[in-house]
């Protein structure tokens, strides 16, 4: 966690800044009042102002034009001479004018720094609680998992001791045993989602026509999902990909589609700019707002605690990434949700 | 006419009378000579300003400068708190050595002199300057004479000027920034400034 800076470090940190600037600031500032008011430069117009005055008498015919020149000079002499008694009320409020904005700046700059900082924190808090929920919830669904087919194993093994115990025929041991089979079975599958999740292979990638994959799959499954129409958009293009990875992605969507609710599938290929995309697109009732941002994290899920882990879309999203594509949500409402394929390209 | 002696006449602020005890000695020296008051006709109050103003090394200096030295006269009454006064700008025009002279009296009467020496210069300054009109026979009167070294149409000019260069290629010449930072801070601060109370009696 990030140690909130003390008020006290932050004034002692403006005051500091407004010093140097300040140093800075007088430097410069006199600095260029400074050239303006050298000696040297009254002195010049000085001379030149005795100058014409000399040449007056020396060229009596030209006395206007020296009365003009020497006028010049006389009122820059006089700007000069009024500034200079200024100097010291002009560089004083000049500092003071720049020194307010930079201290108004330096503030506003350290309270909006502040008020990142805290809104860091506090999101930093968010998802640290966000994190521990969502470990909570996927030990409970573990431990549900588990305990659920633990437990029915062993009280059929109970009963498997009983029948011995009471000579019970052959084939209600046969039953029995087949009981504990299918709990064992349980926990092998479960097991293997998991499998599944770690060991996601590379894909072996090939120049395919999507149009074909996604007419093939609307045939296929047309009757996996009970009350569930797959529509297939019809388009076609050449795409990099993994047919049987690609086909798992797909099911993985029109299942999640099933479970929400849908009654349609739309598999819709678009070509964007030489950009292949898949959209699936279904009439389901949405996934729930706060899930959006997290739904291709690994435990995520809508279903209750023994339907399912919530490791499907985030193994298909790994699919995609490792096709040089993704898998992205691009929207979801009460009228239904929108995944959108995308793929590496054309060349393998 | 008549020449009515002021009560008394002190530098700046009066202050304590225990400090003005000890520091007598040494306001004394810095004193300039007493104000000497002339009643004309119409109630209308006269002023001789002190020959040693003219003199200090300062005002010397600034008179010399080519630039407007300004002297304003305030007199206010004490008790009406009426204010009224007057206004001497004397500059040295340096192409011609002379020295010009403007007298702004209390009625805006003006009076421009062009004189060529310092010492005509001293001897126009002995000329009364009038400075208020009152049907009153007696005025309770706090006189304020500041010297400013330039007059208000020079400063003016070189705020236009250093506002111009702040504000390069804008119409008109300097930028809104550099006139509220620089322009308004050009002001006439005074070489010296000189406070007399007087009681005058005009019977």
């Amino acid at each position: 966690m990030r140690r909130a800076p003390s008020l006290l470090a932050v004034l002692i940190t403006i005051a500091a800044a407004t010093l140097l600037f300040w140093i800075f600031l007088h430097e410069v500032s006199s600095m260029w009042l400074d050239v303006a008011l050298r000696p040297e430069v009254r002195q010049s117009l000085e001379r030149s102002m005795e100058d014409q005055r000399t040449l007056r008498r020396l060229d009596p015919q030209r006395r206007a034009g020296y009365r003009q020149r020497f006028d010049e000079n006389q009122k820059l002499l006089n700007r000069i001479e009024v500034i200079r008694m200024s100097r010291e009320a002009m560089l004083r409020r000049f500092e003071l004018s720049l020194l307010a904005l930079f201290v108004v700046a330096a503030t506003s700059a350290s309270v909006m720094l502040w008020f990142r900082y805290r809104r860091a924190q506090e999101r930093e808090r968010r998802e640290y609680l966000e994190r521990m929920g969502s470990l909570q919830e996927t030990a409970r669904r573990h431990a549900h998992e588990i305990k659920g087919p633990l437990t029915a194993a062993r009280l059929e093994l109970e009963r498997y001791a009983d029948l011995v115990r009471g000579n019970a025929s052959e084939s209600e041991l046969a039953h029995a045993a087949e009981s504990v089979s299918e709990e064992l079975e349980r926990l092998a599958r479960y097991t293997r989602e998991f499998s599944s999740f770690a060991g996601v292979g590379k894909p072996a990638l090939r120049r395919e026509s999507l149009g074909e994959i996604v007419e093939q799959f609307c045939v296929t499954f047309t009757n996996a999902w009970p009350g569930v129409e797959l529509r297939d958009g019809g388009l076609d293009a050449i795409v990099c990909v993994d047919r049987d990875m690609l086909r798992q992605v797909l099911v993985n969507l029109c299942s999640n589609a099933a479970g929400a609710g849908a009654k349609t599938v739309a598999l819709t290929i678009v070509k964007n700019s030489g950009r292949v995309t898949l959209d699936v697109r279904d009439n389901g009732t949405g996934i729930p707002e706060h899930l959006r941002p997290r739904i291709f994290d690994p435990y995520v899920t809508t279903r209750k605690i023994g339907e399912g882990m919530g490791l499907g879309l985030s193994i298909a999203r790994k699919v995609m990434l490792d096709h040089g594509g993704d898998l992205q949500l691009v929207e979801s409402s009460s009228a239904g949700t929108t995944f959108r394929v995308t793929f590496g390209g054309e060349e393998c | 006419m008549g020449d009515v002696p002021p009560r008394r006449g002190v530098r700046v602020v009066r202050p304590a009378l225990a400090v003005v005890l000890f520091l007598l000695p040494l306001l004394a020296s810095a004193q300039p000579q007493r104000l000497t008051f002339q009643v004309q006709p119409g109630g209308v109050v006269a002023a001789v300003l002190p020959a040693s103003i003219l003199s200090d090394t300062d005002v010397r200096k600034q008179l010399s400068s080519g630039l407007t030295a300004t002297f304003v006269v305030a007199a206010r009454n004490r008790v009406t708190q009426d204010l009224s006064g007057a206004r001497i700008e004397i500059r040295y025009d340096l192409w011609d050595e002379v020295w010009l002279v403007r007298k702004i009296e209390f009625d805006r009467k003006q009076e421009q002199q062009r004189i060529a020496s310092f010492e005509a210069l001293e001897k126009w300054w002995k000329t009364p300057l009038r400075l208020l009109a009152t049907g009153a026979p007696r005025a309770p009167l706090q006189i304020d004479l500041t010297v400013l070294p330039f007059s208000a149409a020079e400063r003016e000019d070189a705020r236009q000027w250093i506002s111009k260069s702040g504000g390069v290629g804008t119409a008109g010449g300097g930028t809104g920034l550099v006139d509220a930072l620089i322009g308004t801070t050009i002001a006439a601060k005074p070489i010296m400034s000189y406070r007399w109370s007087v009681e005058l009696s005009l019977k």
